[in-house]
């Protein structure tokens, strides 16, 4: 604690604290913006903070961090566009809740659960974050194998309602995912013969294309129906305590899910969201509104997906292993202003690992209010005529489709990746099981292939790990899980009505 | 007499005043630097690094641009096919340069390129965890004879350096590795740590920045290296390999001499400014300088050796 409180005093600077709100601001802003994320908002900085102190340098990184992870919720309600990939679990119920005019209050439920899954970490990263990191080693490329394929189940989940279609489009994600280089061998898949696309399909342009242009494709195609009038909300309402007290179980739940996926080098902010969504929405008790704009489910995924914000330190500062671009980026500036991640930090330099866990605090408190002022702007872009909000919506995803990295093939994706969301919204085929189809499709493929070359080829090594073993059997059991619900009501109906 | 002196002396001032005149006729607009990998890299900083001193003795802007993808092959064979006017260059790494066209079919390859200068080249280093029981390069080379395959041998990605610098190991001794490709250096040194992989190859920044986690068992460098002597190279140990990992500035084939002489120039004074050599020094890393036709001999060469490793181990395309 008195460590902490030197932490908060190195961090109370004017430097730093305006580096936190620059940080924060502008993260926030990259998040919103569809196809600019947290990556290219660090490397926007990245100059400046070469000539910066360390501590205001860091905190300018972390802010910008925390800030955009949050930000694209606010793109996922407003205009059913996650501003990052990380929020299309958001979209999932924010959108809907924005559609009966209540922005103002699925913004501050999103901001709420933002603040609070940030913070749950930064409190798991001060209390745990050697012992996670020496957790964290025991995922092997067999353990992270586990990992992906319970994680796949979030596809059934949240495709409930049009199970066949939801799965099929997990499919094709799974399979989007695979053009371009072969990891293991080096060959070329899918590519047609085409060099440009030996570069793959990345995740930005095909989220930006499936979500922002197809939605925009979606509205001019009916534009000849009368719309409901809705009276958008403008601003920014704080959800009534009542409200909470139910919710606190999923709220709880989704930070511990967000925290232990964030600790693993190699998985994000987007699996940890859909993980947590998905359990919600099998365990919450208003699983029936999920998908209709039920609170619960944005809670569940903004509070996961800010909760890996702080673990996702852990390895970073602990073992010195980035498990994100973000964080690999970060570790670069680390190493720039003379510091060293791994065992040592904590050993040596003990002041500026408490500095971090200050600045981490700060930023997701300023993250709260920058949120609440930015949403009397952010609601009030839902009351500009459509037409005008549509074609804004296509520069910013254009821009941000090309941006990445700089490939002209990626305009091509995004246009492709709209007019097929356009089909697919008008099939009725959800386009989350996209998202987390081609997230997961890298790591369970490579991690496949990695775990038989450790076993010299064999399945059966793969449960004899006892990790591994456990998420197999997780895996199942949610798989059965239907069919055991179904088993008990029908047991509990014959013995109410035993005739 | 004195009057054909200030002829001679009007008429140096002319010549003199024409050539720089002359020469200032480049850059006349922005350069831009096409980075092949993404912002925040290793690659990317040093090329941000060099940009601002460069622009400066070049009297001029440089664009730092990143094109990633495919290893680096998008951003090189778009430097190759770029307006050959001198305003648009890469820093090419030694991956797309020299290991990537023996891959695949790529729409380039060295003779695609003007050379302008090499901006940095570090030796690589076998690296392994600390409590690895294996004490110096012989010790396990004699295990992996004794148990063929049963070493695992982390790669960043298959063709790149580490991973042609363990096929040349392999060659050079006759021991077997099991090669296992990760993505990228991060996943690679979490597989070391957590036991999934015995060694692999690592940058010597890499090497220094977690001397407290791994330790290396040879310098594949043909001398020891500077600020670092103490540690054996494996010459030293009976096994002479060199596999720097490098980076240069190329141009599109076929750019204006004086575009080419300005770039080269500039970038020699980059390289030696306070600015860059500093920073170099916070990352560990060496300053090295090659000038144009050193340096394309150097491509080269490297290319013709990675291209017999790699064929001999049957990656070849």
């Amino acid at each position: 604690m008195e460590l902490f409180a030197q932490g908060l005093g190195h961090v109370l600077t004017l430097a730093t604290f305006f580096a936190m709100l620059a940080g924060t601001v502008l993260g926030v802003m990259v998040g919103v913006l569809p196809g600019l994320g947290s990556v290219i908002g660090i490397t926007m900085v990245l100059p400046f903070t070469y000539s910066m102190d360390q501590i205001p340098a860091l905190a300018l990184m972390l802010g910008i961090y925390c800030g955009s992870v949050y930000g694209g919720s606010i793109t996922a309600i407003a205009i059913n566009t996650p501003g990052t990939p990380q929020a299309a679990a958001t979209a999932l119920d924010g959108f809907p809740m924005a559609q009966r005019g209540e922005a103002d209050l699925a913004i501050g439920w999103a901001t709420a659960a933002s603040t609070i899954g940030g913070l749950f970490s930064v409190a798991v990263l001060i209390l745990a974050a050697p012992q996670l990191a020496a957790f964290s080693l025991n995922f092997t490329a067999i353990e992270f194998f586990a990992l992906g394929v319970f994680a796949l189940i979030c596809i059934a989940n949240v495709s409930r309602g049009a199970m066949a279609k939801g799965l099929l489009t997990g499919a094709i994600g799974l399979f989007l995912a695979t053009v371009g280089a072969d990891h293991v061998t080096g060959d070329m898949r899918f590519t047609f013969g085409s060099f440009e696309m030996s570069a793959g399909i990345s995740l930005i342009p095909a989220i930006v294309g499936v979500f922002a242009l197809s939605e925009v494709f979606t509205r001019v195609a009916d534009n000849h129906k009368p719309k409901p009038q809705v009276v958008h909300n403008v601003g920014f309402r704080l959800p009534p305590l009542a409200e909470w007290k139910p919710r606190l179980g999923t709220l709880l739940k989704s930070c511990m899910i967000g925290s232990f996926v964030g600790a693993l080098p190699g998985t994000g902010a987007t699996t940890s969201a859909f993980i947590s969504y998905s359990e919600a929405r099998r365990s919450s008790r208003f699983r029936e509104n999920f998908g209709k704009g039920e609170p619960s489910g944005i809670i569940a995924a903004e509070s996961a997906n800010n909760a890996v914000t702080g673990s996702a330190m852990v390895p970073t500062l602990a073992l010195g292993i980035p498990g994100d671009p973000v964080t690999a980026v970060m570790l670069g500036t680390f190493i720039v202003h003379g510091l060293t991640p791994g065992p040592q930090l904590f050993l040596h330099h003990l002041d500026l690992v408490y500095a971090i866990f200050a600045i981490l605090v700060v930023v997701n408190i300023m993250m709260f209010f920058c949120g609440a002022l930015g949403a009397q702007l952010f609601t009030r872009a839902l009351r500009i005529p459509e037409p005008l909000l549509m074609t804004m919506v296509v520069v910013i995803a254009i821009v941000g489709a090309y941006g990445v990295r700089g490939n002209p093939l990626d305009l091509v994706i995004a246009f492709l990746g709209g007019v097929g969301g356009f089909l697919l919204r008008r099939g009725g085929f959800p386009l989350a099981p996209l998202v987390i189809g081609m997230v997961l499709s890298e790591t369970i493929e490579n991690s496949l292939r990695q775990g038989l070359l450790l076993t010299r080829g064999s399945f059966l090594a793969f449960f004899e790990r006892p990790i591994a073993l456990g998420l197999f059997l997780l895996t199942a059991t949610m798989v059965l899980w239907p069919i055991l619900r179904w088993l008990k009501e029908r047991h509990r109906a014959s013995r109410e009505n035993p005739q | 007499m004195k009057t054909v002196l200030t002829t001679l002396a009007a008429l140096v001032a002319a010549v003199g005043t024409g050539l720089s005149a002359h020469a200032a006729d480049f850059p006349a607009k922005p350069v831009t630097i096409i980075v092949p990998f993404a912002a925040g890299g290793g690659t990317d900083i040093t090329t941000r690094t060099l940009a601002e001193p460069m622009a400066a003795a070049l009297g001029g802007e440089i664009v730092v641009k990143n094109t990633a993808g495919a290893g680096g092959t998008i951003g090189a064979a778009e430097t190759a096919r770029a307006r050959p006017d001198g305003y648009t260059v890469g820093m090419m790494p030694v991956g797309p340069m020299t290991t990537q066209p023996h891959l695949r079919e790529l729409p380039y390859n060295p003779d695609s390129f003007d050379y302008i200068c090499l901006a940095y080249t570090a030796p690589s280093s076998l690296v392994v965890r600390k409590d690895s029981p294996f004490e110096d390069l012989q010790d396990m080379i004699a295990y992996a004879k004794e148990h063929p395959g049963e070493l695992n041998y982390g790669v960043q990605a298959v063709g790149s350096i580490p991973h042609v610098a363990g096929l040349g190991l392999a060659e050079a001794t006759g021991a077997e590795f099991t090669f296992i490709p990760y993505k990228g250096s991060a996943p690679t040194f979490k597989a070391m740590l957590d036991g999934s992989v015995d060694m692999f190859v690592a940058h010597i920044s890499f090497l220094t920045q977690n001397g407290d986690q791994v330790r290396s068992l040879a310098m594949f460098s043909s001398e020891r290296v500077d600020g670092a002597e103490d540690l054996p190279t494996s010459g030293d140990q009976g096994v002479p390999m060199d596999f720097p990992i490098w980076g240069g500035i190329v141009a599109p084939k076929g750019i204006p001499d004086e575009a080419r002489a300005a770039l080269e120039s500039a970038c020699e004074e980059g390289i030696h400014s306070d600015a860059f050599t500093e920073r170099m020094k916070t990352l560990r890393q060496p300053v090295a300088f090659m000038g144009s036709e050193e340096f394309e001999a150097f491509v080269r060469s490297e290319f013709d050796k990675n291209e017999k490793l790699l064929v001999g181990a049957g990656l070849g395309k």
